[in-house]
């Protein structure tokens, strides 16, 4: 039968100051196994230490718990305590109301609530305990890490620099994984290249890393401590001992596909090739130029309505320039859409002015004439729906645009209206390039439309 | 465009010149219509020699657009319909009767105010910016050549230095007006100082305040202004290429850019040996993709030279490594359309105008919950009262005033006890809000202050660009916390979590956007606290706006059974017999406000 005596810190004020000490102790005394629990200013001073033996000793404890700080802070003082009056250190458990508590919350009543939780538990815990008896196992003081991408090289780096041998295996005939890729990083956009590079070079300099390039692990056995793991390197005629990595040899191969160095796929062979011409007249005058790219992107917008994915990638090949930046800029841009428009594009305008007067309620109820949520299209193509930040006709508030048509002073009861005006409209009125998207001009923005 | 730029016929004077307004509001209402209406109506009265229609920029009333005046007799007509033409020649022009029915009536059951000169809304503004606003074609360089246009290039020119350019522009005392107000001609000096072989000039005109339109104004009605001051600017810099960062959402203005360049370089003021002075300086203008935070100058040069609009540290400053590493300097339009101004007339005279830190004029954007919505331009120093009630002509449907915000989403809002506050950058400031571009949005009491603010942070979350953590965090974090109010789950110390967030992120955020995120919710806060505790504490929105906390109900006894409410029900929550008064089923009720606002009888009432 367990016998087990809680102590609970106040840690001065850390803990007492959120969390109600007593309250607890008098709590653990209600729980199954529990023969004695305290609180104690500071439980791990000398006399916080002696009451924990003395009760040890007086109460023939077979396990006890000390509710205070992290277990990194004091586990090893406590085990140590409760070993000089012979109880099994394993038998000392810890219930952190400091860190994972006290310092985390405000609310008194429900920080000492949870408390008393994380006492239970540990109590429950140390019911279950069994004692334990340290066993020395030999070790072989090597570490094996797959995968040499940048997470890899870090952790064989660190590794290393603690002072143990490191076996680094990597599948491809180079280290660095996605990262070598990438141009920049999120979130503070640092030149991928400046965080890799070093620590590639590092890796090669390390006389306590063996590296294997172009190998893959095959099996894994064996236990912590002992493991087996067969490595099978994959054939190659270059002595890697005496590569520089000058490329030469790639250059000059007379077959290139026998040497693996793994080459981008063009998306220029595979996009449609009506759009690869329409993009290169597009892309012409940009080639070569810089800054470019916002323009590009604009005039590509505005033949297709929408950025196609295919359209981005060509972008970036033919300017030179990470897919991640063009598809940073069509992301971010508000004007830019990643997804096809309706042959109408509806923006309503959501600026200050437009608030006050109602534009919120315009854009739920032109949500619901629609059946989509704002940025979505019709099922039938006919519209798009988008807020747009402030069109800069705030004396007309609330204002709404349907292509290049401005509507001042919209009501919700004019909207049926206006709305069928463009369901009518034949859809080759209105040509996806959206250069000409004028509407018949009887039909001009402003009228009134009184219900 | 052939017909527009034939030569102009400014040797004939004529009988009458009709002014018609064609900026972006008045040709939303068809004023191109009118204008064609007229051209046809008085060739067809055989009046085409004597009668001169113009196309003018905004003319900044936009609320009674169309808009058209009638010279030389100054009369004012407002609302015309192309329709109304046949009327408007037969009576005015024919008979010499102006017509009564299309002119402003400052409210209902007062007597229509003929002249322009006359209406409060114009009377009481003072134009040193828009001074060519409705009085020239800005598709034409001869009429702004003909308004004393370029002859401040030319002084410059010919008789001063490039330093006494900037000193001229630093004794002026103008500051710069896209919302921080850093002395203009110390900011030149800078750049003029900076050591590299060329320089470059910006006009940012990426008007990214919800709420202001002022430069889309000044280029749609005068971009010339603007194209003249960068002149003289890259003069004085000693700049060799300028740039106009225009935003997309600006189609007209943007024509109008590309017209005013296209001329300006025909006639040499733009390009290669300006005025045979050896000034080499040429304009490109560049399409914006939408994002607020470019308007921010290091963002602003990020997207130019075709990257994310993100900030960058400072030092250095722009003035040192600006665009492409260039020492750049960046002005807003409407800074650089009082450049022109200031040479010709000289700093004394512009320094005589507004308050003692606060020089010149400011271009407001009048707009919200007031009866002349529009674009005013009014000496620093002139009191919200003025601009509200005087030039606003205040509040519609007798409701009462309840704030003012300025400033855009970095601003703050101020309450009626400081409608006795002269605007100038130092008392915006005092009281928690900023000058920014302009933007004054006019708030009645039916406007949620809570939610105004939910709105100013939701917008912020969405254009934070997400580099620094405060910002990108912060910000949604406390929009969160607004979510929640506005949506009836306030918590007791929500308040309190939120002074604490503003303040994290106003201190640690890397640019000016974050940095003035918490604005909106600071002033909302400091003003009008009961608000917020009407939503967490009670349940209630005062103002009636917060969906969660509202219900709607039809008075019995002002409901004159017009079906109107009924009719434009989006789900059939009110019945009720013509002429008899209606009943709402709130079980149906998707709260959309449509009844409210389809009401002629304030008969709908919201709790």
């Amino acid at each position: 039968m367990a016998r087990i005596g809680v102590f609970v810190c106040w840690c001065g004020s850390n803990i007492a100051e959120t969390v109600d000490s007593p309250a607890v102790a008098a709590y653990a005394r209600t729980l199954p196994s529990v023969v004695v629990a305290r609180d104690y200013r500071y439980t791990c001073s000398e006399p916080g230490q002696r009451m924990i033996t003395d009760a040890i000793r007086e109460y023939g404890l077979t396990g006890v718990l000390v509710a205070s700080c992290s277990p990194r802070m004091h586990e090893a003082t406590f085990r140590k305590t409760a070993a000089t009056v012979g109880l099994n250190p394993y038998m000392l458990e810890m219930a952190n109301i400091r860190e994972h508590c006290s310092w985390v919350h405000t609310d008194r009543e429900k920080a000492t609530a949870k408390a008393k939780d994380l006492v239970r538990l540990m109590v429950e815990k140390l019911r279950r305990n069994r004692p334990l008896a340290p066993i020395v196992v030999p070790v072989t003081q090597r570490v094996m890490v797959v995968g040499a991408g940048i997470a890899g090289i870090q952790v064989a780096l660190d590794v290393a620099a603690a002072g143990y041998e490191v076996v680094l295996v990597e599948r491809k005939p180079s280290i660095g994984g996605h990262m070598a890729q990438l141009d920049e990083t999120f979130p503070t956009l640092d030149c991928s290249q400046c965080i890799l590079t070093p620590r590639m070079v590092d890796i090669m300099q390390s006389d306590k890393i063996k590296l294997y390039t172009y190998a893959e692990v095959e099996s894994v056995d064996g236990y912590i401590g002992n493991f087996n793991v067969k490595v099978r390197k994959k054939a190659r005629s270059v002595d890697v001992d005496k590569c520089t990595g000058c490329g030469d040899c790639f250059n000059n191969c007379m077959s290139r596909n026998k040497i693996s160095v793994p080459e981008r796929v063009s998306v220029a062979e595979s996009m449609d090739q009506e759009m690869k011409n329409t993009l290169d007249v597009i892309l012409e005058p940009a080639t070569g130029e810089h800054g470019m790219l916002i323009s590009v992107l604009q005039d590509i917008q505005k033949k297709y309505n929408y950025l196609p994915p295919d359209a981005l990638r060509y972008t970036s090949e033919r300017l030179n320039v990470p897919l991640s930046r063009t598809y940073g800029l069509a992301r971010f841009y508000n004007s830019f859409s990643l997804t096809p428009r309706g042959k109408n594009l509806v923006r309503v305008c959501m600026g200050t002015a437009c608030h006050v007067k109602g534009a919120g309620l315009i854009l739920q109820a032109l949500e619901r004439l629609l059946d989509v949520k704002a940025g979505e299209t019709t099922e039938d193509g006919d519209f798009t729906l988008e807020p747009v930040r402030c069109l800069g006709c705030c004396g007309l508030a609330p204002v709404m645009t349907i292509n290049d048509d401005l509507y001042g002073a919209v009501t919700q009861a004019k909207l049926p209206k206006i709305l069928e005006r463009y369901r009518k409209q034949a859809p080759a009125a209105v040509t996806p390039g959206g250069t000409d998207q004028t509407a018949p001009s009887d039909v001009m923005a402003g009228e009134t439309v009184d219900a | 465009m052939a017909e527009q730029t034939s030569p102009p016929t400014a040797h004939h004077v004529g009988r009458a010149q009709l002014l018609v307004c064609a900026g972006t509001g008045c040709v939303s209402g068809r004023s191109l219509k009118v204008r064609e209406a007229l051209l046809e109506e008085i060739d067809k009265r055989g009046l085409k020699d004597e009668v001169k229609i113009v196309a003018t920029g905004c003319q900044g009333f936009c609320a009674q657009g169309p808009i058209m005046i009638f010279q030389p007799d100054g009369i004012f007509y407002q609302k015309l319909k192309p329709e109304d033409v046949p009327l408007l020649v037969e009576e005015h022009l024919i008979k010499g009767r102006p017509v009564e029915k299309f002119m402003y009536v400052p409210s209902a059951g007062e007597p229509p105010i003929p002249k322009l000169s006359d209406i409060d809304f114009f009377n009481k503004q003072r134009l040193i910016v828009l001074r060519n606003r409705g009085l020239i074609d800005p598709e034409k360089i001869d009429e702004y050549i003909g308004r004393e246009g370029y002859q401040a290039l030319a002084k410059v020119l010919a008789s001063m230095t490039p330093e006494e350019v900037i000193d001229e522009m630093t004794r002026s005392g103008l500051r710069g007006r896209g919302g921080a107000g850093f002395p203009t001609g110390v900011k030149w000096g800078f750049t003029r100082k900076a050591p590299g072989d060329d320089k470059c000039i910006i006009c940012n005109a990426d008007e990214g305040d919800p709420g202001a339109f002022m430069d889309r104004s000044i280029i749609e009605s005068d971009p010339f202004s603007v194209l003249e001051g960068m002149a003289i600017g890259a003069y004085a810099i000693g700049a060799s290429h300028g740039y106009v960062y225009i935003r997309e959402e600006y189609p007209l203005a943007m024509e109008r850019l590309h017209i005013a360049i296209d001329q300006a370089r025909e006639y040499g003021l733009l390009g290669e040996d300006i005025f045979g002075c050896g000034l080499n300086f040429d304009i490109s203008v560049f399409r914006g993709a939408g994002a607020f935070v470019c308007g921010e100058e290091t963002s602003l040069i990020s997207s130019l030279e075709g990257r994310m609009p993100e900030p960058r540290v400072r030092p250095p400053f722009p003035a040192q490594s600006g665009v492409w590493n260039m020492p750049t300097n960046i002005n807003n339009v409407e800074t650089w359309a009082n450049v022109p101004v200031i040479m010709r007339r000289g700093a004394e005279w512009f320094s005589s105008i507004g308050t003692d830190t606060s020089k010149g004029t400011k271009v407001f954007s009048v707009v919200g919950n007031v009866n002349n919505t529009g674009l005013v331009e009014v000496p620093m120093g002139t009191t919200l009262r003025e601009i509200v009630f005087g030039i606003g002509g205040g509040i519609p449907n007798g409701r009462k005033f309840k704030a003012v915000q300025t400033g855009g989403p970095s601003g703050g809002c101020i309450p009626a006890s400081l409608l006795d506050l002269t605007i100038d950058y130092e008392r915006l400031g005092e009281v928690g809000s900023i000058m920014g571009s302009g933007g004054l949005i006019v708030m009645d009491e039916r406007t949620c202050m809570v939610d105004v603010a939910r709105y100013f942070l939701e917008f912020l979350v969405d254009e934070s660009c997400g580099k620094c953590t405060p910002c990108r965090e912060g910000v949604a974090q406390m929009h969160g916390i607004l979510e929640r109010i506005c949506a009836g789950q306030g918590r007791d110390d929500d308040i309190e979590m939120l002074i604490e967030l503003a303040e994290y992120v106003k201190d640690s955020s890397l640019c000016a956007l974050g940095g003035t995120a918490p604005n909106p919710v600071l002033s909302t806060l400091k003003y009008f606290r009961d608000e917020y505790t009407a939503h967490i504490a009670d349940g209630k929105c005062p103002a009636g706006v917060c969906k969660a906390l509202i219900q709607y109900s039809i008075s019995a006894d002002a409901c004159k059974g017009c079906t109107k409410c009924a009719r434009v029900c989006p789900v059939g929550a009110i019945t009720g017999a013509k002429k008899q008064p209606h009943t709402l089923d709130r079980s149906k009720c998707i709260k959309c406000g449509a009844c409210y606002e389809s009401c002629s009888f304030d008969a709908v009432l919201v709790e």
